[in-house]
């Protein structure tokens, strides 16, 4: 088995190490599309047959694991697969601008970590034991690195990515000792045991400590800080596959977890108000801070770790309702967060590589620099702009759908008198984060893609290849299936959801029904009532004058596109609000209110976040000070390093003499 | 089918109403005669014959987007019942897609704004996100308050299920019926938010933000304007109804009265707040709708107790 394994494994590296340049790409696309094909067809027998055991393995430290796939591996297995064949897609045109750039190695290496991810990601969700989990989850955090490290000339990149890996293992080091700790109690690493041991052991010390290792890879407050560096820093597909699926392995751990205490009424009470308040924080946190962001994958960055505050308050909203006794609310809960799951790898995936085909022609991010790109590229537009609507939540789309079905949870809470506080607390914070979210969203697909261009670049873009506009309309067609026929959409949601939950998901089938029939037809009401709105007003038009001019400038005659309003100054409201929650960088000098004929500035911004600087920031200052102690020693005189050795060699000899060592 | 036909109809009426009522209360307090009661109508129905001018940085994004506005506002409008009868659309948690299908109009128009590059249009959209953003919560827990009495998430079972209330809520509905009407103020931009009728661009919320559109664009936009404000206005003389009388010859006129002469009475008697004041002012609306679903949460305690 592992011998075959090893086998298949070498031989692709071997191909696309081989391979011509141009063809490497075909070499990964082929195994990535065998490894997709397998895994949908794991996931629909999992679906018809309920668990699909694959292989045992016996691995060194904790005994006997299985390979198998069950109903909530079987919809991340195909989370995975959708969003892995529309970014290997995607990665042909992207990477195409690099060929000449960078050694054929380089660019096997880039393609091996792409398989290599996509193929562990697959590995994670299907594995129930401690240690292939791990290792798992080990080979994951490895390839990502090697993928963010593309442009490893830059030096941002380099930071990042080392960034990435330290705080990766901090995180892993807390799941190897959740795994020992599970392992000791009961014997046995398998998730399954997780529900022996919190029969008798004290139960909370274990999932905090595995809630910090999967944070760590979610991204939830204040474990977030490594989203924002390493998204711009890696290139646009890679982006797309770690924003729209690897963290939410992280989320997957979560479920997993939930699910083996889904009896024990108690600790779920306690272990959903957790997940709630974290989720409650990190959505608010990553929303402002997205907000407030003047960079689009920093932007989009800090976007997927409010989605990833969703999606706990969701589940958390789940545990807490459940645990009170409705079972409605966890169904709602638990279903509203499995397809916001779904919904998030596609508008996520769809937007990075969006950004990316605006990086490819602009080669930058930095919103300022646009404008008006919405005439250079038309289609992008259009893609970025269902994103946008998908993202912001907005009906008919899909980001509605599941934020509906948390909502639907949270006022039966607050209408069923379950756990009203909590409920309204979910509320509250849903609604502020669906608020900001049009506000970061507005002003991304606003700065960049309308209004008069910010700089002479932009009149040099032009649309990207067919290919890769075709890996975004993968998702985007997804996003439209599942936001106009949700009642066909959620069905299989529900499905997992009572998997995972072990509450009866006929009632939510009864309940749902009606609801996301009216929706779906309320939906395309929207749509052809626009439309044909759109259409009169066309038709009413045709024999009337239609004149086109400039812009009214209000009186003023002398406007340029430089006078437009900015990205920095479209959140300028919102930053009033949240300073606390930042720290500014600046560089230059703004132009001062009593200069009344400005000379040239230059002014750039950037706002940190405060985590970044707490996190990071003491223990710097903290080994400067230690530092400065040590070099006190070092004084480069050979004598005394002598000195040094002999004091060492007696104090050793001492302490063996009186016993000590 | 009949009832549902006679809601959506009473709904146009208060739609169509509201503006009269304003204007007329603004010239009696400001002792003018006034402009008609149905100016406004014919104001539109005047935009509706002309042509358009169309700015040259536009993109198509700006035709559709007063079209979306207004086919947004019209389908939340449809899901909202007028007392005691019934709407033509409701389904099980249609408060939130009211909520948000409002959020869309204004993404719509947002983005409108943008089209332009004009960096006036470009400050009144930020704006319009920013309040937008915050009235939110407050919208939400207004609805969630609502919910908690009548135990739906619908507009028509909440109201259905509104006349069997206890009294000792007479003081939380009257406050709900208060939040919804200041959320009215704010999300059609009237003083003490914004002024309609302010000449300078500079201090403009959401008028500026409709600056390029002319023609049928702006008329669509007036008409959504007229739905939004019918919206709140129903839902909040149907808060008040459910005290006094809960039918629906009651509450149509109330909705049509209450917004209308606050509205005009308050532009007659304040000026509108400085910008900056206005986040403060928001916010306020946001705690006082907490603080309204605290009070109502501990009432509903107390009675089952």
């Amino acid at each position: 088995m592992y011998l075959y394994a090893l086998i298949i494994a070498a031989l692709v590296v071997a191909c696309i190490f081989a391979a011509p340049l141009r063809h490497k790409v075909w070499v990964a696309t082929g195994a990535i599309a065998v490894a997709a094909v397998a895994a949908i067809s794991l996931a629909v027998m999992a679906f018809v047959h309920g668990t699909v055991e694959l292989a045992t393995i016996i691995t060194p430290l904790f005994g006997a694991e299985y390979l198998a796939v069950d109903k909530l591996s079987s919809l991340f297995l195909g989370v995975i697969s959708l969003t892995s064949i529309a970014t290997v897609l995607y990665a042909k045109g992207y990477v195409e601008g690099y060929l000449t750039r960078y050694s054929p190695w380089h660019i096997s290496l880039h393609y091996t970590a792409l398989v290599t991810l996509v193929v562990s990601m697959m590995l994670v969700v299907m594995s129930s034991g401690g240690f292939s989990f791990l290792f798992a989850w080990e080979l994951m955090t490895i390839a990502s690195f090697i993928l963010i490290l593309f442009e490893a000339d830059r030096h941002e990149t380099r930071r990042a990515a080392l960034n990435y890996l330290v705080m990766m293992h901090i995180g892993f080091m807390f799941l190897v000792a959740g795994f020992a700790l599970l392992y000791e109690y009961t014997g046995s690493a398998n998730f399954s045991a997780i529900v022996n041991y919190f029969k008798w052991a004290t139960p909370l010390p274990l999932f905090v400590v595995f809630f910090i290792g999967f944070g760590m890879k979610a991204g939830v407050f204040p474990m977030h800080i490594w989203l924002p560096e390493a998204h711009p820093a890696a290139p646009s597909h890679v982006s797309a596959i770690m924003s729209g699926v690897m963290i939410k392995t992280g989320v997957y751990g979560v479920i997993r977890l939930m699910q083996a205490i889904d009896h024990n009424t108690e600790l779920l009470y306690s272990i959903g108000l957790i997940v709630l308040l974290s989720g409650i924080i990190t959505g608010i946190w990553g929303v402002i801070l997205a907000a407030m962001q003047n960079d689009i994958k920093r932007l989009l960055a800090y976007s997927s770790i409010e989605n990833i505050g969703v999606i706990l308050i969701g589940l958390g909203i789940a545990a807490v309702g459940h645990a009170a006794g409705s079972n409605l609310i966890g169904m709602c809960g638990i279903s509203g967060a499995l397809l916001h799951t779904v919904n998030h790898s596609l508008f996520k995936s769809m937007l990075f590589f969006s950004a990316g085909n605006i990086y490819s022609k602009m080669h930058t991010t930095a919103m300022n620099q646009m404008g008006g790109l919405a005439k250079h590229m038309p289609i992008t537009a259009i893609l970025m702009l269902i994103g946008t609507v998908a993202i912001c939540a907005l009906p008919p789309l899909n980001g509605f759908v599941s934020e509906l079905l948390i909502y639907i949870g949270m006022f039966n809470g607050v209408s069923d008198g379950h756990e009203v506080l909590y409920s309204v607390a979910a509320i509250i914070a849903l609604s502020a984060i669906g608020g900001i979210v049009v506000l970061a969203f507005t002003k991304l697909y606003g700065t960049v893609f309308l209004g008069s261009p910010r700089s002479t670049h932009v009149a040099e873009c032009s649309e990207v290849d067919n290919l890769r506009i075709g890996a975004i309309a993968i998702p985007a067609a997804f996003i439209l299936f599942i936001g106009l026929f949700p009642q066909y959409a959620v069905k299989p949601i529900t499905i997992v959801a009572e998997a995972v939950s072990g509450a009866d998901h006929t009632i939510a089938i009864d309940h749902f029904a009606p609801t996301l029939s009216t929706l779906s037809y309320a939906g395309w009401a929207v749509i052809i009532i626009t439309g044909l709105l759109f259409w009169a007003k066309q038709r009413a038009q045709r024999n009337r004058s239609v004149e086109h001019g400039p812009t009214w400038g209000c009186g003023f005659t002398a406007l340029n596109t430089r006078m437009q309003y900015t990205g920095e100054s479209y959140s300028e409201g919102l930053e009033n609000i949240a300073k606390s929650l930042m720290k500014d960088t600046v560089d230059g000098r703004s132009v001062d209110k009593g200069e009344i004929f400005p000379t040239t500035h230059n002014y750039r911004i950037r706002h940190k976040d405060k985590v970044d600087s707490l996190l990071g920031h003491w223990w710097v200052v903290l080994m400067h000070r230690i530092n400065e102690y040590v070099m006190r020693l070092r004084t480069g005189h050979v004598n005394k390093y002598i000195t040094f050795a002999l004091v060492f060699l007696v104090a050793v000899l001492l302490l063996s003499i009186l016993n000590i060592l | 089918m009949l009832i549902k036909i006679l809601n959506t109809l009473l709904m146009i009426v208060v739609a169509l109403s509201i503006t009269g009522v304003i204007n007329r209360t603004r010239a009696l307090l400001a002792g003018r005669k006034g402009i008609p009661f149905l100016q406004h109508i014919y104001n539109v129905r005047l935009q509706l014959r002309k042509g358009a001018v169309y700015s040259n940085t536009t993109t198509i994004l700006f035709r559709i987007a007063p079209c979306v506005y207004l086919g947004a506002a019209l389908i939340a409008f449809l899901f909202i019942p007028v007392a005691d009868l019934e709407p033509l659309l409701s389904f099980h948690g249609d408060i939130i897609f009211v909520a948000y299908l409002l959020a869309l109009s204004r993404t719509a128009l947002i983005l409108a704004a943008l089209d332009t590059g004009s960096s006036f249009e470009g400050m009144g959209a930020a704006r319009e996100a920013l309040y937008g953003a915050l009235v939110e919560p407050a919208l939400m827990m207004a609805m969630a308050t609502l919910a908690l009495f009548c135990g739906y998430s619908s507009f028509a079972d909440i109201f259905a299920m509104a006349q069997e209330l206890d009294m000792n809520l007479t003081i939380v509905l009257v406050m709900v019926a208060y939040v919804f009407v200041i959320i009215m103020f704010i999300e059609s931009g009237r003083v003490p938010v914004d002024d309609p009728r302010t000449h300078l661009e500079l201090t403009m919320i959401h008028e500026v933000m409709c600056l390029d559109f002319s023609g049928i664009d702006m008329a669509m936009i007036h008409i959504a304007g007229w739905l939004k404000n019918a919206i709140f206005s129903i839902i909040a003389a149907n808060a008040i109804a459910v005290v006094f009388c809960f039918h629906w010859w009651f509450a149509a006129p109330l909705a049509i009265l209450v917004t209308g002469i606050s509205i005009g009475i308050v532009e007659s008697l304040r000026a509108r707040n400085k910008l900056s004041r206005n986040i403060t002012y928001i916010l306020t609306i946001v705690a006082m709708s907490a603080l309204v679903l605290l009070i109502g949460f501990l009432l509903i305690q107390n009675i089952e107790i």
